[in-house]
C-alpha cells in the first residue's frame, strides 16, 4: 500500500534508449524530422540523470509527508478494484493539468520547471530533461489529496509513473498528427509542441499530462497550426550550456530581484514569470497582447486563435 | 549506499554518455549557416518583430549580429544550432574594444565573442 511494487518509468527506461536512438536514426536518414544538437541533447540526457539523483535526495521527505498523510486518509480505496484505478486515472491527470499550470502561471513553481523547456529543440530527448528542484517547490504537495482522500500512496506512485512514461513520446516533431479521435482526446505530439513553443501565439498553453480535455475544459487548448510552426525554448533563451546555470538561473533570478526590491518579493516569487514592479518585463499576458496587436494591424503572423 | 544502486547510478551514466556519443556521431542538427543582410533580416523580423532597428552589423563570419535602435541595441548571437538574444544599451556596446579581430561581450549568462573585420569600433553602420 506504501511501496510501488513496480516503477513504470524504471520499467520504461530501455524503450526510453532505443526510441532516442531510432529517432536519430530516422533524422539522420532523412524519415523524419528530427534534429540533435550534442551538447542540447548532452544536457537534456544529464538533466534527466541529475533529476533521478535529486528525487533520491528529497524522495525520504516526500516519503515521510506521503505516509503521514496516509495514516489520517478519509477512506481506504481498494487497490484491485477497477473502479479505483480509472478513478485515479482521471483524478491524477486533472491533479497534473493543475500542477502544469501553475509551474507555468507562478515564478517560484516556473524557477522548478523552466529547464524542461529551455532546449531550443523538440525530440524525445527533450522529454528526459527533467527538474532538480521540484522536491524543494513542493509541486509533489499538490498530490497529496489523493493519499488523504484514500488512494494508496502505492496506486498514485504508479499513476504517476504511468503518466510520466505517457508523456515520453510526445516530445517529438517525427510525429506529424495521430488520428482525429486520437487528438481530440489525447495529448499528442502536435498538442505538446505547441506546449513547447516560444511563438507568442503558442504561450501558456496545453497543459495536459495524458488527457487534453483538460485544457478544452479549462480554456488553455491552442492547436498547432501549419502556418504557424513551433519555435520551441524559453522567451529569453539560455546564453549558454552549464547545466547548473539551467538548474539554478531562476531561482537565482528571484533572489536577486527579491534583495533589490523586497518590497515586491510577494510579486517576484509568486506573480507570473516576467512579472516586475515597475512593469518593464514581458509576461505571457503582455507578449500575447502585443502579439494581437500586430496581428490587428495586418502585421501577417497569421490571425489570432479564437 | 549499496551496491545495487551504484550499479543503476553507474550503468545510468555510462547509457547518457553511449547516446550522447550516439547523437554526435549521427544525430543532424539544424543548418545555421552564417547571416547576410537578407537571412539577418528575417531572422530578426520572425524573432523581434517589435523592434524596428534603425540600422544592422553583421559580424565577419556571420554568427552574430547587433541591431542598433536608438539608444538600445538588440544582439544576437549563435549557440549551438540557434540563437540567443540580449538587449543592451547602446553605449555598453559602444564602449567595447576590440583586440585582433575579436569583439567579447560579457553577459550576465555568456561570453559571446564577435568576429570583426577590423579593430575599428563601432563600426560605422552602428555609429
Amino acid at each position: 500500500m506504501l511501496k510501488a511494487a513496480f516503477d513504470p518509468v524504471q520499467m520504461a527506461i530501455p524503450f526510453f534508449v532505443l526510441a532516442i536512438i531510432l529517432e536519430i536514426l530516422l533524422g539522420r536518414f532523412g524519415k523524419a524530422k528530427a534534429n540533435y544538437e550534442t551538447r542540447d541533447t548532452a544536457m537534456s540526457l544529464s538533466m534527466g540523470f541529475g533529476s533521478t539523483v535529486a528525487g533520491l535526495l528529497f524522495g525520504s521527505v516526500i516519503f515521510a509527508t506521503t505516509v503521514w498523510t496516509w495514516t489520517h486518509r478519509i477512506f481506504t480505496i481498494p487497490m484491485t478494484a477497477i473502479w479505483a484505478w480509472v478513478t485515479l486515472f482521471l483524478l491524477e491527470d486533472l491533479t497534473y493539468y493543475w500542477f502544469h499550470r501553475l509551474a507555468h502561471e507562478r515564478r517560484v513553481w516556473w524557477a522548478s520547471h523552466v529547464n524542461h523547456h529551455t532546449s531550443t529543440h523538440y525530440n524525445l530527448s527533450t522529454a528526459l530533461r527533467q527538474t532538480w528542484t521540484g522536491g524543494v517547490a513542493g509541486t509533489w504537495l499538490l498530490w497529496l489529496p489523493l493519499t488523504f482522500l484514500g488512494f494508496p500512496p502505492a496506486m498514485v506512485a504508479i499513476q504517476k509513473g504511468v503518466s510520466l512514461v505517457y508523456q515520453f513520446w510526445i516530445h517529438t516533431e517525427a510525429i506529424k498528427r495521430m488520428p482525429r479521435w486520437f487528438e481530440a482526446v489525447f495529448n499528442t505530439p502536435s498538442h505538446h509542441r505547441v506546449h513547447h513553443a516560444r511563438n507568442a501565439r503558442y504561450l501558456d498553453a496545453n497543459y495536459a499530462g495524458i488527457l487534453i480535455i483538460w485544457d478544452k475544459m479549462f480554456g488553455t487548448f491552442i492547436p498547432e497550426v501549419d502556418e504557424e510552426p513551433c519555435r520551441y525554448g524559453t522567451v529569453k533563451n539560455l546564453g549558454n550550456f552549464n547545466i547548473l546555470h539551467n538548474v539554478f538561473h531562476e531561482w537565482i533570478g528571484i533572489a536577486k530581484d527579491v534583495a533589490a526590491s523586497p518590497r515586491h518579493a510577494l510579486g517576484y516569487i509568486f506573480g507570473p514569470p516576467g512579472w516586475s514592479h515597475d512593469g518593464s518585463r514581458d509576461t505571457s499576458h503582455t507578449l500575447k497582447a502585443k502579439w494581437r496587436a500586430r496581428m490587428e494591424a495586418g502585421a501577417g503572423e497569421g490571425a489570432p486563435p479564437q | 549506499m549499496d551496491k545495487a544502486l551504484l550499479i543503476q547510478l553507474g550503468g545510468s551514466i555510462t547509457a547518457v554518455a553511449l547516446l550522447v556519443a550516439f547523437a554526435a556521431w549521427l544525430g543532424v542538427a539544424r543548418a545555421t549557416p552564417p547571416l547576410d543582410a537578407v537571412s539577418a533580416k528575417a531572422l530578426l523580423e520572425l524573432e523581434f518583430p517589435d523592434h524596428k532597428p534603425d540600422a544592422v552589423w553583421i559580424a565577419a563570419d556571420g554568427a552574430a549580429l547587433i541591431a542598433r535602435e536608438g539608444a538600445l541595441a538588440l544582439v544576437v548571437y549563435r549557440r549551438g544550432d540557434g540563437y540567443v538574444a540580449r538587449d543592451l544599451p547602446w553605449r555598453t556596446i559602444a564602449g567595447l574594444k576590440p583586440t585582433n579581430g575579436r569583439l567579447t561581450l560579457r553577459l550576465s549568462d555568456a561570453r559571446p565573442v564577435f568576429a570583426v573585420n577590423d579593430d575599428a569600433w563601432p563600426p560605422k553602420e552602428l555609429a
